[in-house]
């Protein structure tokens, strides 16, 4: 018995020694002017795209501004339980910013924006339906990826007629998508107006995965477009869109990438496929993160509004790197970057799927079969 | 129309049906095996990821591809000998035991790709091999044939000669017979002294080897990298393949070969204009078309048997 009492109270006084022990080193206690700003994904980091993008922002903005924030970013995992449950707990935090993304989190956030009108929410990709009640604390970032993707479409075409080393005479180029889905189409309907800017017979062979990790069935999708006679193609799938590369590789054909730098990712561990990745069209999530944060600090933010990103917000791009520069024709080169102004000023403006009928679009996407 | 015929005449749609078709049939194999003894591996999914990932990891650190493939049927075998051990001496249920292995699975190698490529989507970034493709001779020079059959991944080849060694074990072994005995009923497998417990445990590690093939062509052939959950329910597509071609080895080859059919036609025709909705449901009705032909010539035989009993 006594044994039993001693050590009971031998664990009380561990116990109270450890809680007193963390008590001693008082939790650093943010000072008022300290912005804390927490990214929620709703999926995991590493996949070379999107949700990685965000993450980078995250550090952009703690590069930037230092101890004057203090940022956090959650997994929230793929498991859609878990999203809208953390969405209240960050909302119910100390956090003033919150910041998440893509179509799937704007049913959550609508319901939940409206009860901490306290709490400053971004959302990237996507927007909220501001009619659906009182959301003045929310900003949504939609970005124009369709202009990048016609830069893409015009590269594509000016490769597949130009007299490259691994270009055939058939003008055909390849666009290997992860699932019918407007964000993808919206890549879709810049790429084909883009090739058919450089010309009118140009035909586009299309594809979707319908997945966004299959990389196999990619490759063989991809493989079956170069076997038809595409010499460059351009994936928007993600994970699954990689296996392009690898087909571009066996095929000895072209590819372009999305999102990010996708050379980069091959460029030391296969250069032989890395070679073949003549751009990427990049959608910079951690640009336009940095850019809502800086105008938070400054008091600009346009809670309460959408807001459409493209060239002229530095939030899409194709990227310039030394395959791009080492392969592609000077004259194809500053033709891109004509264009690119053009686009920016205004002067040509590119369609976009968004808003656009399905009749319309399966017209668009019949006339380059 | 003409344009389809032409991509299904093609030995390029013909090269396309044979590369599909390796990782189903591997783990289709392996399904049959551990079918035929009476337990049910529904792990091959998993089996296949953690594989897929053990023959990059090794590639890339011993430079040689075909340790890398050893590893890889080494994985495989362990995790169909962690199952066995779960399901036969522990006494779990096998299918959650499977499932749980899956899950296990598709989490525990994106935790390990972490720590030791320090990402958590791709191995792009560890110097992996990939196993060499194999020009056949003689058959490499016949024009539409060489350019269907020859220069194919070695597993390719491997796996339609698993085909033939996995009949003849089955049909023509003693310890085929045992497996056949124990799966059609265990206990007058037992009574003849035969050890159902050692059996089902070859079983499970055999099927976990073959699945282990399938993982390794997956990561080291079809592509040459790791990706989280890159099998993409190829594990799920095997067990059905296995059980439309009635668990046996040629039914299930000719299955598998159904299932890459339509998959490659899938990827083929999605270029044409056919809704791509319309053509991911192809592999699909695949399936129930093959799942009613079986059934029906089932049922048919049932009848027959019938009525020579009246």
């Amino acid at each position: 018995m006594k044994r039993k009492l001693a050590i009971v109270l031998v664990i009380i006084m561990a116990m109270t020694m450890g809680f007193s022990g963390c008590a001693s080193t008082p939790a650093p206690t943010p000072a008022a002017d300290v912005l804390k700003v927490v990214l929620i994904l709703n999926g995991t980091l590493g996949d070379k795209s999107f949700f990685d993008s965000a993450a980078a922002g995250m550090q952009l903005i703690k590069d930037k501004y230092g101890d004057k924030v203090d940022v956090k970013t959650i997994e929230m995992s793929y498991d859609q339980t878990k999203w809208e449950p953390t969405l209240v707990d960050v909302s119910e935090q100390d956090y003033n910013v919150v910041v998440l993304g893509t179509w799937q989190m704007v049913d959550a956030l609508q319901k939940i924006a409206p009860q901490y009108p306290e709490k400053k929410y971004i959302i990237f990709d996507t927007t909220v339906d501001y009619s659906k009640g009182d959301m003045g604390n929310v900003y949504s970032i939609t970005y124009k990826q369709n202009e990048g993707s016609f830069l893409a479409g015009v590269l594509a075409a000016e490769v597949t007629k130009s007299t490259l080393p691994l270009a055939n005479p058939e003008k055909r180029i390849g666009f290997l998508g992860g699932m019918d889905i407007p964000v993808i189409n919206d890549f879709l309907v810049g790429y084909i107006e883009g090739a058919l800017y450089v010309d009118k017979d140009m035909k586009v062979s299309i594809s979707y995965i319908g997945s966004f990790d299959d990389s196999a069935k990619g490759k063989e999708m991809a493989l079956a477009q170069y076997n038809q006679g595409a010499d460059i193609g351009f994936n928007v799938a993600g994970q699954a869109g990689l296996g392009q590369l690898d087909a571009a590789k066996e095929a000895q054909k072209y590819a372009i990438g999305v999102d990010s730098d996708q050379a980069a990712i091959f460029a030391t561990s296969d250069p032989a496929k890395s070679n073949l990745i003549v751009s990427s069209v990049l959608k910079r999530v951690d640009q336009s993160i940095l850019r809502a944060i800086d105008m938070h600090m400054e008091g600009t933010a346009k809670y309460g509004e959408a807001e459409n990103l493209g060239f002229a917000e530095g939030c899409i791009g194709i990227v310039k790197n030394d395959n791009y520069l080492a392969l592609i024709p000077a004259e194809i080169q500053t033709k891109l970057t004509d264009l690119e102004a053009k686009i920016t000023s205004g002067e040509i403006v590119v369609g976009s799927s968004f808003g656009m009928d399905t009749a319309a679009l399966d017209k668009l996407r019949q006339g380059v079969k | 129309m003409n344009q389809l015929i032409d991509i299904i005449f093609s030995a390029s749609f013909g090269y396309a049906v044979i590369r599909v078709t390796t990782p189903i049939l591997f783990a289709a194999l392996g399904s049959l095996i551990a079918d035929r003894a009476g337990v049910i591996n529904i792990a091959l999914e998993g089996t296949m990821l953690v594989s897929a990932l053990t023959g990059v990891a090794i590639s890339a650190y011993t430079q040689s591809a075909w340790i890398g493939l050893l590893a890889a049927m080494i994985a495989g075998g362990l995790v169909g000998l962690l199952l066995a051990y779960f399901s036969l001496n522990l006494k779990t249920d096998i299918v959650l035991s499977g499932i749980a292995i899956n899950l296990m699975a598709s989490g525990g190698t994106v935790f390990v790709l972490y720590l030791i490529a320090k990402d958590r989507g791709i191995s792009s970034s560890l110097p992996s091999l990939v196993l060499p493709k194999i020009q056949l001779p003689l058959i490499d020079q016949i024009p539409v044939i060489g350019a269907i059959f020859s220069n194919h991944n070695v597993l390719t080849y491997a796996s339609l000669i698993a085909v033939l060694i996995v009949y003849i074990f089955l049909y023509k072994t003693p310890l085929g017979l045992k497996v056949r005995a124990v799966g059609e009923n265990p206990d007058a497998a037992d009574s003849v002294g035969i050890s159902v417990i050692r059996v089902q445990y070859f079983a499970l590690i055999t099927s976990g080897v073959l699945a282990g093939m399938g993982g390794a062509y997956m990561s080291m052939g079809y592509v040459s990298w790791f990706a989280k959950n890159m099998t993409a329910g190829r594990g799920f597509i095997a067990l059905a393949a296995e059980a439309m071609g009635g668990a046996s080895p040629v039914g299930t080859f000719l299955t598998s070969l159904l299932f890459g059919f339509a998959d490659a036609l899938s990827n083929n025709l999605q270029s044409l204009s056919v809704p791509a909705e319309f053509i991911q449901t192809i592999p699909y009705i695949a399936t129930i078309v093959g799942l009613v032909i079986y059934a029906s010539r089932k049922t048919a035989q049932i009848n027959k048997i019938k009525q020579q009993e009246k």
